[in-house]
């Protein structure tokens, strides 16, 4: 079995703790308590008979990457980069977000998640995804479980891959 | 008349002196001829002058350290002198963190011995202790650390130390996922350490009650030692060189081993060595 470090990170309120709950608890609360510091959890994900031990690190929320710690980054195999889709504010940094990330970890999976699907009509999301300055990998809603298990199911056949 | 012949005469002589000169130095002057132009051709100039200056450029270099290796060693030493305060400056902060610990180190062992002393001295616990060390002939200290809470390994881990990977553990007890331990302990590491910046200072140990989890850095990877009871000093200092031997003796064999069983094969190194350890230093 291997093991990868895994990161979520983005703006404050964006989903990341939910995501990261749902991903580990597969639980939800509407409650939301801002992350101190870090939390780390772990979850065993198969892939064609092969185990792969995520560890995962849902770091405090900043308005921009260059305010969370390098040292969180290190070593990092994946950065799960969040935004929530109704709040464009939580995307603006991004692109700045994701080259300051790619200088720390240059050798790192990057996945750009669109969170709260869930709140957004469809006939909205074309709209939302021209104003986007970058695109984003997957829609998920992290209330409704909606594509999460997809997400890191990608992530950890493309980490296989890369491994 | 007169007057003509001797002006005659003089010219005669004057003449033949200006011919005999132009024979005596016409090789003279060719050669000054010829010297003027090498010396106006720079590139002529050059040819013939340049191998004269390597050759003493060679010489100057082989005979430097010789001749003038004290006047070097004069303008180095006063040049030193001179700046003095600014070698301090640069030097002052490290021999200043160096001598910092050491005085540290040298007050918490002589702070320990008084109060071992102390108590041994003038409790009644310490007089029963006196006396059972009178009769059966044991060293009085040996008896009060005995009697204390003993210190007591509880679980070992060796962390990838960025991203917080855990190569391998040991423990006596079920304890939480210790992946989960590896990477909340290298976030509290790495939290502190941002947070403080102190420059090359790193978290050595947690603590709460009387549990202690000692971390002992090194450059790819730390160990996490968790501990309960209390540990003296020079009962740090055996543990700390024995984890010392530890990675000198085991770990890069072991970390290069990319096999399945890499996790496995660690963990079981670090429960003999650190068990083993235990009974050394702590019983």
């Amino acid at each position: 079995m291997i093991s990868k470090k895994v990161i979520l990170t983005g703006s404050f309120g964006v989903g990341k703790t939910s995501l990261f709950n749902q991903f580990i608890f597969k639980t939800f609360s509407d409650k939301y308590l801002t992350t101190i510091g870090v939390k780390v959890n772990k979850r065993v994900v198969t892939i064609d008979d092969q185990e792969v031990s995520i560890l995962l690190w849902d770091i405090a929320g900043e308005i921009s990457q260059d305010k969370v710690p390098n040292s969180y980054f290190l070593g990092a195999s994946a950065i799960i980069y969040v935004v929530d889709l109704n709040r464009p504010i939580t995307f603006q940094n991004a692109k700045t977000d994701l080259d300051h990330l790619k200088k720390i970890i240059p050798d790192s999976l990057i996945k750009v998640v669109g969170n709260k699907i869930d709140l957004i009509e469809e006939d909205k999301i074309e709209d939302l995804k021209s104003i986007m300055p970058v695109p984003c990998d997957i829609f998920t809603s992290a209330k409704n479980g909606i594509n999460v298990e997809d997400l890191f199911s990608q992530l950890a056949s493309e980490l296989l891959a890369n491994n | 008349m007169i007057e003509t012949q001797v002006k005659n005469n003089f010219d005669e002589e004057t003449f033949l002196a200006n011919k005999l000169r132009d024979i005596l130095l016409k090789n003279d002057r060719a050669s000054i001829h010829k010297l003027e132009g090498i010396l106006d051709n720079q590139d002529e100039l050059a040819e013939r002058i340049s191998p004269i200056v390597d050759y003493k450029i060679n010489l100057l270099k082989q005979k430097f350290p010789k001749e003038f290796q004290l006047a070097v060693n004069q303008i180095v030493e006063k040049k030193m002198k001179e700046s003095q305060e600014e070698i301090l400056d640069l030097i002052y902060p490290v021999l200043g963190r160096m001598i910092k610990k050491y005085i540290v180190h040298q007050f918490e062992e002589i702070k320990e011995k008084i109060d071992n002393q102390v108590s041994s001295l003038f409790t009644l616990k310490g007089l029963k202790m006196k006396i059972k060390s009178l009769i059966y002939g044991i060293d009085d200290t040996e008896l009060l650390l005995s009697n204390i809470d003993k210190p007591k390994i509880e679980e070992v881990h060796i962390i990838e130390r960025d991203s917080g990977i855990l190569y391998g553990s040991a423990t006596l007890r079920p304890t939480i996922d210790r992946d989960v331990i590896a990477g909340m302990l290298t976030a509290i590491k790495s939290f502190v350490e941002d947070a403080f910046q102190r420059e090359q200072e790193e978290l050595e140990m947690i603590e709460y009650g009387s549990y202690k989890i000692f971390i002992q850095n090194f450059r790819s990877y730390y160990f996490s030692i968790a501990m309960s009871g209390s540990l003296s000093v020079s009962q740090r200092h055996e543990l700390s060189a024995s984890i010392l031997t530890f990675a000198e003796k085991e770990i890069l064999q072991l970390l290069s081993n990319d096999g399945a069983e890499k996790y496995e094969i660690i963990s079981e190194k670090l429960k003999l060595h650190f068990y083993d350890t235990e009974a050394k230093i702590f019983n």
